[in-house]
């Protein structure tokens, strides 16, 4: 399984043009537009929007395995896995593994940028926090990855992926509170932005490392639910469709 | 299907940008009024932004394809062919943009035929001198890696170091600065004042219709004199 968590990790860096991407993306949003944002509005912005950035960089980064499972799904890559000295589970957990420290991998250096802006957490508060970044990196890789099998067509799977991308980003406390989103949105979406991992995690940062939305189990639980559930799913939806590629 | 789902999905992200991001971040906003209708008009001017660079992007799929030798047969000056498809990449943003365009200013109540004439004259002088940037870029890098990277953080950068978003006025000086120096900075506050937005948060028109003319004519012959350098003979492979 060391061996699947390597070589997804060796894959990972190589996509250094994504990665710049990304890092420009999350980089101008906190150093240029949560600067110029701070001066309109009547909080501080700028440290409401920093673990927000932590949140939504390791979810672009955890899904880019979703691309590769489609790639190789439909490229027959799936038999070469399957030629390995590997047990079937192994792969598939090791998969789910490599996904969830991607994510945590890329956005760890966002999180020390946001305890420098904000303030530096107690040991137990850093592992917690990490816990949860891992826990939703894990989760949008099952995600990802169950997309990316079921949906074997490359513009199905990027068009679900823009879709999800946009619904979970732009309908959660990444970038505005709740009570800004509970204004303009019907209550469905609310209780979908609730939900959102990626507010959950925003949220459990935040609650660390200044005290408000205060950290609370049911932030825990909301989280541990849509990891389990994605965790479970993906790892379910990849076993059968690396049986399938076999058949 | 492959460009029907880009299509409805950029539509889809300028509607939930306007419909979803504008609305909750300007219930936010304390410092103006109508900061919701000046972010809309900038998200639509980013969007041209946004669909005129991939003009640069179809250039290395014709070289990969093999189409370059074709165009470069054709009996067309070099001059032709760049400023053809600047041209053709503007009138492209345009169309794709049309439909939201024409569904803000009714929403906003814009009627008036010069007004919407010089809007739509601001944004296609725009659309067309980021085609001539991304051909210019495009040409000039060669290597279609560099150029993503190149683009990606330029688009990160150019929109968020601009006007397009949030009014000069509240930005820190370097912020401001570097945003006075950015042709999506004029182009987003033309377009605004053209459909009668408070002026108070606007870069001047005179000003912003000099930037425009002088960026997209610098983009354009810069594009034509590299497109001619790199492409003869087979060099740009």
């Amino acid at each position: 399984m060391a061996a699947v968590i390597e070589h997804d990790l060796r894959v990972f860096f190589k996509y250094r043009f994504t990665l710049a991407g990304l890092i420009s993306m999350n980089l101008a949003d906190l150093l240029i537009m949560a600067v110029v944002f701070t001066n309109m509005v009547s909080f501080n912005y700028f440290r409401f929007l920093a673990p927000g950035i932590v949140a939504m960089g390791l979810f672009a980064a955890a899904f880019v395995i979703g691309r590769e499972v489609n790639n190789e799904t439909r490229r027959g890559y799936n038999q070469y896995l399957l030629s390995l000295p590997l047990r079937r589970s192994e792969l598939v957990v090791g998969r789910m593994v490599a996904g969830g420290l991607r994510g945590l991998l890329y956005a760890s250096p966002l999180l020390v940028l946001a305890m420098m802006i904000l303030q530096f957490p107690t040991s137990t508060q850093l592992v917690l926090m990490l816990s949860a970044m891992y826990l939703l990196g894990m989760g949008v890789s099952g995600l990802a990855i169950s997309l990316a099998v079921a949906l074997r067509s490359f513009e199905r799977f990027t068009t679900a992926r823009s879709l999800l991308y946009l619904m979970l980003v732009f309908c959660s406390t990444v970038f505005y509170p709740l009570t800004a989103l509970k204004q303009i949105v019907p209550a469905p979406l609310v209780v979908l932005a609730q939900w959102n991992p990626l507010s959950r995690v925003s949220d459990l940062i935040r609650g660390y490392l200044i005290g408000t939305p205060a950290v609370t189990a049911q932030g825990w639980y909301e989280l541990l639910t849509f990891s389990g559930v994605f965790i479970f799913v993906g790892a379910g939806l990849y076993a059968i469709a690396i049986g399938r590629s076999v058949r | 299907m492959h460009q029907y789902s880009i299509l409805i999905m950029r539509w889809f992200f300028v509607v939930v940008q306007i419909g979803v991001f504008g609305l909750a971040i300007s219930r936010l906003v304390v410092v103006m009024d109508n900061y919701y209708y000046y972010y809309a008009m900038g998200v639509i001017v980013m969007t041209m932004y946004s669909v005129a660079i991939f003009t640069g992007y179809e250039i290395y799929d014709e070289a990969d394809e093999g189409y370059t030798e074709y165009l470069l047969a054709l009996p067309l000056t070099r001059r032709e062919l760049v400023l053809g498809r600047s041209l053709a990449g503007g009138i492209r943003s345009f169309i794709f943009m049309a439909p939201v365009i024409a569904g803000f200013m009714i929403l906003i109540g814009i009627v008036n035929p010069l007004r919407v004439a010089a809007a739509l004259i601001a944004l296609y002088g725009f659309a067309f001198g980021v085609s001539g940037l991304s051909i210019t870029l495009a040409v000039g890098l060669r290597s279609g890696d560099s150029f993503d990277i190149v683009m990606g953080a330029l688009d990160a950068f150019i929109v968020r170091l601009s006007s397009a978003l949030y009014p000069i006025a509240f930005m820190p000086g370097p912020i401001a600065t570097l945003s006075k120096f950015n042709p999506l900075t004029y182009a987003a506050d033309l377009f605004r004042w053209s459909l009668d937005f408070n002026v108070q948060y606007l870069s001047n028109p005179v000003t912003a219709v000099v930037v425009l003319i002088i960026f997209l004519a610098t983009f354009n012959f810069a594009g034509v004199a590299i497109y001619e350098r790199n492409l003869e003979g087979g060099a740009w492979k």
